[in-house]
């Protein structure tokens, strides 16, 4: 198969800063909050693409700069070729019929005065869907998919609880046949029993239809679960970027390391080694120099402190941005080797 | 021989709705060991909050304690005044809150709110509380002490709030902590950070813990009990062990399996169907039996609190068969 034709989104150096104002008319920019500083990736057409990190870290202003909820201050976002960075508001408007959103908090971005039926339908008004009765039709066929009663739809968003308000949010993202839903903490609201629920329709859905998603989460076990390939950030870059497997099976970032390990430990006897990462998240605002994880870092060296390491593929499809993996030159695709490499750059493998 | 060091007994704690009882904790009876983390886990809505609160008599308004009994050593929490309470809170029992953002003072020093505890409690005089104050951001880790002594709130993280929370609840040494979700709000790397304080300081002052929670992950961690709530009961009391290798309730088992396992890969996760009942609208006889696999002819009736062969109590009927399996009450 052609590759170019298999990456349905590609990310390119994605920047999104806020400006501080300061001064006596609050006009003057002191400084930036680098909330994404350069990030790139690919998402392939049909996979999940997970994004995680702690909070903070950028991973839901990545997902509403791809979809230029907010305007990206740098970088191109390529959406089956079309560079949605140089769109104007009504092409963009358009190319949001393939790209929906579905948000963390089901009890916020739900209308409290809107019924359920008319919140789905919106989308199809909005996309030049004229004819009422195929909207009717629509709406119909939509909730009976995510699993919503015909007679829920005439109710108000209050009378649902988190996992229903869950499913009328991601039937309103699916009333427009997306090709790509940027889903951002869509299950960390809900219990865990419901939180099931709701993975498994996504799932099911993605089978459906063959849906591609960007799944941002904090959890990394639900991550594990959801996601094909997974981004690690923090403090607005992507350290990591690797497959599930490759990712959970042997992290190499010591960030994506330290990250995996402080997850409590699914049995009482089943207690692992930790490492404890000392301190918090400095302020985006004013970030370390060089590599930004340099202070919390145990295998931290000198060169770190000062040049910022690049994310760099160190095996097949494991990308990482790591002073430790960049000057042992490692070659691509030739992972036996690496060990070896690890080891002397006193990287512990486990 | 384990003493206990406190015991509820059915503690019904409740709101009055059209002119009518409604139970948000229903009769609940358990008890806590001397030394122990005691888990109580649930999800949100099963009355885990309100039995924490009830514990410090800190029932929000409108909500009122309807029955039962909190007994720690000779006292009985029961008829307690206001200011009864205050001689309790803080000094044999403390809590902490989920929320390290809003339950800190905005307008008062980190000091001043840790002297502030001291000062209530104890016969000293500032000098000396503020000593004791930097004493306990020491235990609690805080870097820098001498300056978060006199800084607001606001200018440190959630992580080092919550370590802040720490500090003022064990200021007076209290033989009960109370930690309602402690680690909800926080980061996994902030979560090892304090889940970890916790434990090193459960053991130099030989607290006994309390720990709410609705992740069964930490539960794992940190737990040496568990009471597993559903709608306002508990459905099963266990040792962690236990807990997790046997669980016996359709609950509990339920809920184990719907946790994503990060060694397993599965296609789907299992979940339990439906939602959990709102309180005055409970279903008749076992509250869980709507959304229960298991359930049968019998679960119309309320089950007892049951025994079975490997110390777990379960309130369910599919444990009444057996000879060994004998009723508690």
């Amino acid at each position: 198969m052609n590759s170019e034709q298999d990456v349905l989104l590609k990310v390119d150096n994605l920047k999104k800063y806020f400006p501080i104002k300061g001064g006596v008319f609050g006009k003057k920019t002191l400084q930036y909050v680098k909330a994404v500083d350069d990030i790139s990736f690919e998402v392939k057409r049909g996979e999940t693409f997970g994004i995680v990190g702690e909070s903070g870290c950028g991973k839901s202003t990545a997902g509403r700069t791809i979809m230029r909820l907010l305007e990206p201050t740098g970088g191109d976002i390529y959406f089956e070729s079309k560079n949605l960075a140089n769109l104007d508001k009504t092409q963009m408007r358009k190319i949001r019929k393939d790209i929906q959103i579905v948000f963390q908090d089901p009890f916020a971005s739900l209308n409290p005065r809107m019924r359920v039926f008319d919140i789905i339908e919106e989308p199809l008004i909005n996309f030049g869907v004229t004819d009422r009765q195929e909207r009717v039709r629509r709406v119909h066929e939509v909730a009976d998919q995510v699993g919503l009663t015909l007679a829920q739809l005439k109710r108000l968003p209050h009378e649902f609880s988190g996992g229903q308000r869950q499913r009328i949010g991601i039937a309103r993202a699916l009333i427009s046949k997306p090709k790509l839903i940027i889903a951002d903490e869509p299950v960390s609201a809900l219990d865990v029993s419901i939180q099931s629920q709701v993975l498994n329709l996504m799932k099911d859905l993605q089978k459906e239809f063959g849906l591609t998603y960007i799944f941002i989460s904090h959890d990394l076990s639900v991550v594990k679960h959801f996601c094909d390939r997974i981004g690690v950030m923090y403090l607005g870059k992507m350290v990591e970027i690797a497959g599930k497997h490759e990712l959970y099976g042997r992290p190499l970032h010591p960030y994506a390391e330290a990250l995996l390990s402080a997850l409590p430990s699914s049995h009482p006897l089943n207690k692992k080694e930790r490492i404890i990462l000392t301190g918090d998240v400095p302020s985006p605002a004013n970030p370390p120099s060089g590599c930004t994880f340099h202070p919390r870092c145990f295998s931290c060296m000198d060169i770190c402190k000062t040049v910022k390491p690049t994310l760099l593929e160190v095996e097949n499809n494991h990308q990482v941005s790591c002073h430790l993996y960049q000057d042992t030159g490692i070659v691509e695709n030739n992972p036996q080797d690496s060990p070896l490499l690890y080891q002397e750059a006193g990287v512990e493998i486990r | 021989m384990v003493s206990k060091i406190m015991e509820v007994k059915n503690l019904q704690v409740g709101i009055n709705h059209d002119n009518r009882d409604v139970a948000i904790v229903n009769g609940i009876s358990f008890h806590l060991n001397k030394g122990e983390t005691l888990g109580i886990v649930g999800e949100s809505g099963c009355g885990k909050s309100m039995t924490s609160l009830s514990l410090m008599g800190l029932l929000p308004p409108g909500v009122r304690w309807q029955d039962g009994d909190i007994q720690v050593d000779k006292l009985q929490f029961k008829n307690f005044k206001n200011k009864d309470w205050r001689k309790v809170r803080g000094k044999k029992i403390s809590m902490i809150f989920q929320e390290p953002m809003s339950s800190l003072n905005p307008v008062y020093t980190v000091g001043d709110q840790i002297m502030e505890m001291v000062l209530n409690h104890e016969n000293v005089s500032k000098k000396l509380a503020r000593v004791r104050a930097l004493e306990m951001l020491h235990l609690v880790g805080i870097p820098r002490p001498n300056q978060v002594l006199d800084e607001y709130p606001h200018q440190l993280s959630g992580g080092m709030r919550q370590r802040i929370m720490i500090a003022i609840a064990l200021s007076c040494n209290p033989e009960i902590l109370i930690a309602d979700e402690p680690t909800t709000a926080l980061d996994v790397t902030i979560q090892a950070q304090i889940l970890e304080l916790m434990k090193k300081i459960q053991n130099q002052l030989h607290m006994s813990i309390v720990l709410i929670t609705h992740d069964l992950g930490v539960v794992a961690e940190m737990c040496d009990r568990v009471v597993v709530m559903y709608a306002g009961e508990i459905v099963e009391v266990a040792q962690i062990v236990n807990l997790f290798d046997s669980p016996k309730h359709p609950y509990t088992q339920g809920l184990l399996k719907s946790l994503p396992d990060i060694n397993v890969q599965k296609e789907y996760l299992s979940s339990i169907p439906g939602v959990v009942p709102a309180p005055g609208n409970m279903p008749i006889g076992c509250r869980f039996a709507p959304r229960c696999p298991m359930a049968h002819e019998r679960c119309k009736e309320a089950p007892p609190l049951l025994t079975t062969s490997d110390g777990s109590e379960v309130q369910c009927w599919l444990y009444d068969d057996g000879a060994e399996k004998e009723e508690i009450r």
